[in-house]
């Protein structure tokens, strides 16, 4: 029964994988982007579905790792020079760093507070950025180098992104099936029994924690020298509320879900970019839909569609 | 009641407050090695309690926890785990959203033990318990007897387990559930010498399954020996039909 | 505000993002009636029916919502509480866009600027001084001497208990969420011709309202009225000594400070573990 489904995601995702990667080659320059906006958002969703979706901790300062990690690269290669490699690893550090310190705040915090916590870290960050604006130069934006030479080639970010977004999805999908995996979802499900089930339960907190904000904050550096561009805007409550909106219509808790979302959302959100607001009003509303009728979201709905297709087959074979 | 003897665990003078509320009054009990005690009393008596101390999801007012000659009451649920110590709950806790095998896997992954070894043992108890087919269920959908058995078996694949603390075990459990319970306590007991500590309501059960019992009341500890003994005992008759 | 989230959590023990969306809410509401139909000169009318308006809209809202949660339809609840309640934040800024624009109103002052003693203070920033204490005292007594308020309490203190009590549970989350919402909804009100309408409005009111009740921590009343003073010192203390732009910040700091050290607030409640 397992080896059935296994099959059936690598024949659907392999023609998926191959339109993925040839894309450039059939779109101009706009959809181009959107698709590499896209991606940077599969980033982000996967790795907060990590830490919200699997260990249960649900963090409101994601988009708060993508800012240091971005501003991190940005003013290091800015103020003093330095190669964008090593601004993104400053930017690894950082935000590595900063998640280390909110997850170890956050570790006795009972759910409610958490969010209630995170999300005042991230305010706070945004009005840090704002108000520092002598370094930062805050609302007006600050200037980032390019990737790539200084050109930022379309193309090339294109399949930067892609690769960041197979990485993650990749690393998000190994981390599921190791022991961490385990322990983290265990977490989730009952942490007091978790803990007498053995789990050293602050360390894979803080563990989760990590990963997830490092691989943001990468993201966040990655994007500051695509875009040219960093402004505060990025730890504006509503990015947070998209990353979310993004796992919860394309399914929590699963490895293709955040995927799915954030391609979908993405996409529908530059499309629709005349409606303005109207665009929020329905995904706020499919959010509920969903949160409140089918909490599994888009995968839950393909996965119940392997199972009928399965079993429908089982049947016809008569295998019982 | 000292820690030179050689009983596997045992408490002294230990107390639990909360706030004005005393839990556990000095209360000093030992195990043996290889036992099956009995601990009964009736509501409100600290056996829940008692239970949470020796765990270490409560840490002392005053006195301490010997396992094996060391303090363990300072320890961390983890580390308490660690030393070979697993418990129950009252009600049933399980990860709801994984499988039934894969609960089984987490006390054994905490080991340091493999994938392949560990489903291996877990696929016997499950088998030996019954609940071999529902290997590949979420375990949100079992029902609540078979949510205990999981619970107590899940136990198990820790090892070596040492000293396993049940809270009624047996609380709203099919008779048929509680015959294979009552077997699994007894297999393990025999076959690799786990020590049980069983809180229960259901004295013909605690007969049947203890060796020994031991009496709380008030929080303190009232009487302790063979079920025949207790159950003379005027002051647990007392306490059981007072107040 | 604080203590229309704080009342809910109580309850119900989830938190409603959507508080400053509710304020907001209200904020217009009033707008809406001092200009089309009432007038400026029965502006407390206003608001009592602005918060009756948004009272129902919170029954309305729990009902289709937060009350599936204890229903037993819905799995992780905390999750969902969140999700559910950030999106209906969402949702409303965006519908307040839609409907009344991205512009900024300005409903017309209250009251007439006076003097407190000797400081000069403004007639709004009065009035909304005078009308937070009555309502805070209506509240209060409401809790402490109406057969209504006494259930809410037994509620808060052990839902489960009053359910063989005989209560309808579900009827009185359902006024709870109204009544919190109404809470928001007066401060909106009241606070309109001080900070201005506009649809992002809520969201600093949230803020607040959130640091307030952390400090204070959920579901005590009291600690509420205090943290909510404690909160007002330390920004003005902070812009004072230090910098004024970081105003706002000197309050979230603090509340990241507080539930480092004590994970449930100053005033926190304990809950069984095991």
């Amino acid at each position: 029964m397992k080896k059935i489904s296994e099959l059936k995601w690598y024949s659907l995702s392999l023609p998926l994988c191959l339109v993925v990667c040839l894309l450039p080659f059939w779109t101009g320059p706009y959809y181009l982007q959107v698709f590499t906006i896209a991606f940077y958002y599969v980033v982000l969703a996967s790795s907060w579905n990590l830490i919200a979706g699997y260990t249960g901790q649900f963090s409101l300062a994601h988009h708060a790792f993508a800012a240091i990690g971005g501003y991190a690269s940005a003013l290091l290669v800015t103020l003093f020079g330095l190669p964008i490699w090593m601004g993104i690893l400053a930017a690894l550090l950082s935000s590595t760093l900063m998640g280390f310190i909110l997850g170890v705040l956050c570790l006795r915090m009972r759910a409610i507070y958490l969010a209630i916590a995170t999300w005042a870290f991230a305010e706070s960050v945004r009005i840090f950025l704002s108000m520092t604006y002598k370094i930062t130069r805050g609302d007006l934006g600050l200037a980032v180098p390019k990737i790539f030479l200084g050109t930022g080639r379309a193309v090339a970010c294109y399949y930067l992104f892609l690769g960041l977004a197979a990485v993650t999805v990749l690393v998000i999908f190994l981390i599921n099936r190791s022991k961490m995996g385990y322990y983290i979802r265990a977490i989730r499900n009952d942490e007091m029994v978790a803990r007498v089930m053995g789990i050293h339960a602050t360390r894979w907190k803080i563990f989760s924690f990590i990963i997830s904000s490092g691989i943001a904050g990468i993201a966040g550096a990655f994007y500051g020298h695509y875009n040219g561009l960093l402004t505060p805007v990025m730890v504006d409550f509503n990015e947070m509320a998209f990353i979310v909106i993004m796992v919860v219509i394309g399914g929590i808790r699963s490895i293709a879900g955040p995927v799915i979302g954030a391609i979908f959302i993405e996409i529908l959100t530059e499309t629709f970019r005349e409606f303005g607001e109207i665009r929020m009003v329905v995904f706020a509303l499919a959010v509920i839909a969903i949160a409140r009728l089918y909490h599994e979201g888009a995968m839950g709905v393909v996965r119940r569609l392997v199972r009928w297709i399965s079993g429908r087959k089982q049947a016809r074979e008569g295998v019982t | 009641m000292g820690r030179t003897n050689n009983s596997l665990l045992c408490t002294e003078n230990l107390t639990k407050d909360f706030g004005k509320l005393r839990a556990v009054d000095n209360l000093s009990l030992s195990l043996e090695e290889g036992e099956i005690r009995g601990l009964i009393g009736p509501n409100g008596s600290g056996k829940t309690t008692l239970m949470n101390l020796i765990s270490g999801i409560y840490k002392p007012t005053s006195g301490e926890v010997y396992f094996s000659g060391k303090r363990i009451d300072r320890l961390s649920p983890e580390g308490i785990t660690h030393q070979g110590i697993m418990r129950t709950f009252q009600v049933a806790r399980l990860f709801g959203d994984m499988t039934v095998l894969e609960n089984m896997l987490i006390p054994a992954f905490t080991q340091g033990t493999g994938k392949r070894e560990a489903s291996h043992r877990a696929k016997e108890l499950l088998d030996f318990s019954l609940l071999g087919r529902l290997s590949h269920e979420p375990a949100r959908n079992l029902s609540g007897g078979q949510c205990m058995l999981l619970q107590i078996v899940r136990g198990f694949m820790r090892q070596p387990l040492r000293l396993y603390l049940l809270d009624e075990p047996f609380a709203g459990v099919h008779p048929t559930i509680k015959d294979v319970m009552i077997r699994t306590v007894q297999k393990m007991n025999r076959e690799e010498g786990v020590t049980f500590l069983v809180v229960s309501h259901e004295l013909t059960l605690v007969r049947r399954l203890c060796t020994r019992i031991s009496v709380l009341h008030g929080g303190r500890l009232i009487s302790e020996g063979t079920m025949k003994e207790v159950a003379n005992d005027p002051r647990v008759i007392d306490s059981y039909l007072g107040g | 505000m604080a203590m229309g989230i704080t009342f809910i959590y109580g309850i119900m023990r989830i938190i409603n993002w959507s508080m400053g969306e509710f304020y907001m809410i209200g904020g217009y509401l009033q707008y809406i009636i001092i200009t089309q139909f009432l007038g400026v000169k029965q502006w407390y009318l206003g608001v009592v029916l602005s918060m009756l308006g948004v009272f129902l809209l919170g029954m309305v809202v729990q009902r289709l919502l937060i009350r599936p949660m204890f229903q037993g339809t819905v799995e992780q609840r905390t999750e969902y509480a969140t999700i559910v309640t950030i999106a209906l934040g969402v949702l409303f800024m965006n519908l307040a866009v839609i409907g009344a624009g991205p512009f900024i109103y300005s409903p017309p002052g209250y009251y007439h600027n006076t003097k407190l003693i000797t400081l000069p203070i403004s007639g709004t920033r009065f009035i909304a001084f005078i009308g937070t204490i009555i309502l805070l005292s209506l509240f209060y007594l409401f809790l402490k001497k109406t057969w209504w308020g006494r259930a809410f309490q037994g509620a808060a203190q052990n839902r489960m208990g009053i359910q063989t009590a005989g209560i309808d549970v579900f009827r009185l989350d359902q006024i709870a969420f109204g009544i919190g919402v109404a809470l928001a909804a007066a401060a909106g009100a009241l606070l309109a011709p001080e900070f201005y309408l506009h649809p992002k409005c809520g969201s600093i009111a949230t803020m607040k309202g959130f640091e307030i009740i952390v400090i204070a921590g959920l579901g005590s009343i009291p600690g509420v009225l205090l943290a909510g003073l404690l909160l007002g010192l330390i920004e003005s203390l902070g812009s004072v000594f230090l910098n004024p732009s970081f105003r706002d910040v000197y309050g979230f700091l603090f509340l990241l400070a507080i539930l480092a050290v004590k994970p449930a607030g100053l005033f926190e409640e304990k809950e069984r573990v095991a």
